[in-house]
């Protein structure tokens, strides 16, 4: 769609649709986003719990090595030789304790720096690097890592804020509510591709509404809904939000009312599925928070995840999910957030509607980057809120979104 | 060993579950398994690293029952079409338990579009006999497939 000008509608309350689909806004977001000034989620501590346990992330486009070094800390490497480029590492997860690229058999130990390069010293007078190679500067690219509660964080860029500035409190509240500090137990992956725009899948949990009048499942057994109990939070850049509520009732009122999908007499045949129990301080019973610009930090009832979204063109991305629960958890507690997970991912109660209707709407929005989307449910303004009935938190978002892209 | 009118009929039995779903007779779902069991599906690199989490789970038929509810009324998707393509069936029996393994391939066509692979991977079995009849006491997904084309909108 290059070409089309890119211009924003006055106010808030429209979002172009060019937003979603030009290429050269994507690279924009890329080095202004992804590789600038944020923290961007890279996985849990507890997926490499020991000495030279690693996992490949990406971060943007980028791929990213996170390993667990010798001394026990945490870093992250470009997963790049830095002799001729290769992708150094293929597999998703493993352990080693050093890194050597298969090429020219360039060896790295886990915190990035150049062991040795065959041949360095020539073979029989021959050849070998000139005196002044540096093997100090030929390392690989190391990210900054900040691990918080056992989530792990990484920044491209020099310029990003301490870790908890850039959450702000209110935000690193219901983190630290959910990542408490306990260590916690990696119960699973899963990964699906979706035909849509990455921002979307950020909308889609900053927009409350939706849940209420597309997933059926969610607006009958009042897990998340409008006449909720709720309050929507963000941080001082909009660009983070919390949303969180309090299960309702599977009863007729105004609210489920006005809802074409609620349906009263809907009953599990197996109760358990729902068989919820408290664990946090405070009653809400869901907290979904984004936290930009890569994931989202959720708990439904008793399951935990978090949702890394890589993005892939304008067009496309991925959602690499990771489940967890607490080491303290007993048999049952793993049980249940087990059968819980029948909610989300790939193939979720409620998740199968988001990862479809996501999809459609990429569709819808293909072809008119000239039109823009409304977003004045709740009024025009982008300040907190304590219900659902709103697209507050998207009006926000784009405020802190156009400030970060200069538009 | 085992006899090849029993392997013969494992084999219709694990064919007829495919053809349930790709014919859309959700229905007849739950009918497969036993009255104790377990339907799950789980990813690869969960599974050979003993990660319980499933993408879907059900341990008994009232979950089976109220997936089936979800994935016929409840979820909203477009119409598609799928095929399920089953290796030959593997079998071995002890005792009253039958093991049986079969290699899939689930090929997806949404309306419009091209035919895409959902997703790949081999089913492990247990069977077991109930009122003379052939039921799944449990029946794993094992999938290799790393990045799932948007969603698993039935059950496979
Ligand atoms: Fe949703």
């Amino acid at each position: 769609m290059s070409g089309a000008p890119l211009n924003w509608p006055d106010g808030n309350d429209r979002v172009p649709y060019w937003v979603y689909t030009d290429q050269g806004n994507y690279e924009r977001e890329l080095e202004k986003i992804f590789y600038g000034p944020v923290w961007n989620y890279a996985g849990l501590e507890c997926e490499i719990p020991n000495a030279g346990d690693f996992k490949g992330t990406q971060i943007g486009e980028q791929s990213v090595i996170v390993v667990r070094d010798d001394e026990g800390n945490i870093n992250a490497l470009v997963n790049r030789c830095a002799h001729r480029g290769v992708k150094l590492c293929e597999q998703d997860k493993g352990s080693f304790h050093e890194i050597i690229c298969p090429y020219h058999q360039w060896a790295y130990d886990l915190k990035g720096n150049l062991l040795g390069v065959p041949f360095h010293r020539g073979v029989k007078g021959n050849g070998g690097m000139p005196e002044d190679f540096s093997m100090k500067e030929n390392g690989l690219d190391i990210l900054r890592v900040h691990v918080r509660n056992g989530g792990i964080f990484v920044t491209m860029s020099d310029e990003a804020p301490p870790f908890e500035a850039y959450m702000g409190e209110r935000i690193l509240g219901y983190y630290d509510r959910e990542l408490d500090g306990r260590a916690l137990r990696l119960l699973g992956h899963s990964r699906q591709r979706i035909g849509a725009n990455w921002k979307l899948m950020l909308e889609n949990i900053k927009d409350s509404h939706h849940a209420s009048l597309l997933h059926v499942f969610f607006v009958t057994f009042g897990l998340f809904r409008v006449d909720n109990e709720s309050r929507i939070e963000m941080d001082d850049t909009g660009l983070h939000t919390a949303l969180s509520s309090i299960r309702g009732k599977q009863e007729l009122n105004d609210g489920t009312a006005q809802m074409r999908s609620f349906d009263s007499d809907l009953e599990l045949s197996d109760p358990n599925l729902l068989d919820v129990i408290p664990e946090f301080e405070g009653d809400q019973t869901v907290v979904m928070q984004t936290i930009w610009p890569n994931v989202i930090l959720q708990q439904q009832s008793n399951t935990l995840a978090t949702r890394q979204i890589v993005p892939k063109g304008p067009n496309a991305f991925e959602l690499h999910w990771t489940f967890f629960g607490y080491e303290t958890d007993d048999e049952k507690m793993t049980e249940r957030r087990l059968r819980q997970a029948n909610l989300m991912g790939p193939a979720g109660l409620v998740s199968i509607d988001d990862g479809q209707i996501l999809e459609r709407t990429q569709k819808g929005i293909l072809a008119h980057p000239g039109k823009s989307g409304v977003v004045e449910l709740g009024g025009r303004d982008t300040e907190d809120a304590d219900h659902m009935v709103t697209e507050v938190a998207l009006r926000a978002f784009y405020k802190g979104y156009r400030k970060v892209m200069g538009l | 060993m085992i006899s090849s009118e029993l392997r013969d009929e494992i084999a219709d039995f694990i064919n007829a579950y495919a053809l349930a779903i790709d014919d859309g007779e959700l229905e007849r779902w739950p009918e497969f398994f036993a009255n104790d069991c377990l339907y799950k599906i789980i990813a690869k690199e969960n599974f050979e690293s003993g990660l319980p989490l499933g993408l879907l789970l059900c341990d008994s038929q009232g979950m089976l029952q109220d997936r089936k509810e979800a994935f016929s009324k409840l979820n909203v998707f477009g119409p598609r079409s799928w095929r399920h393509m089953l290796g030959a069936v593997q079998a071995s029996k002890s005792d009253d338990q039958i093991r049986a393994r079969t290699s899939f391939v689930i090929f997806e066509t949404l309306a419009g579009e091209d035919t895409h692979i959902l997703c790949a991977g081999e089913y492990r079995d247990i069977l077991i006999r109930e009122n003379d009849k052939l039921k799944f006491r449990e029946r794993l997904c094992v999938y290799d497939t790393t990045m799932i084309p948007n969603s698993i909108v039935r059950p496979i």
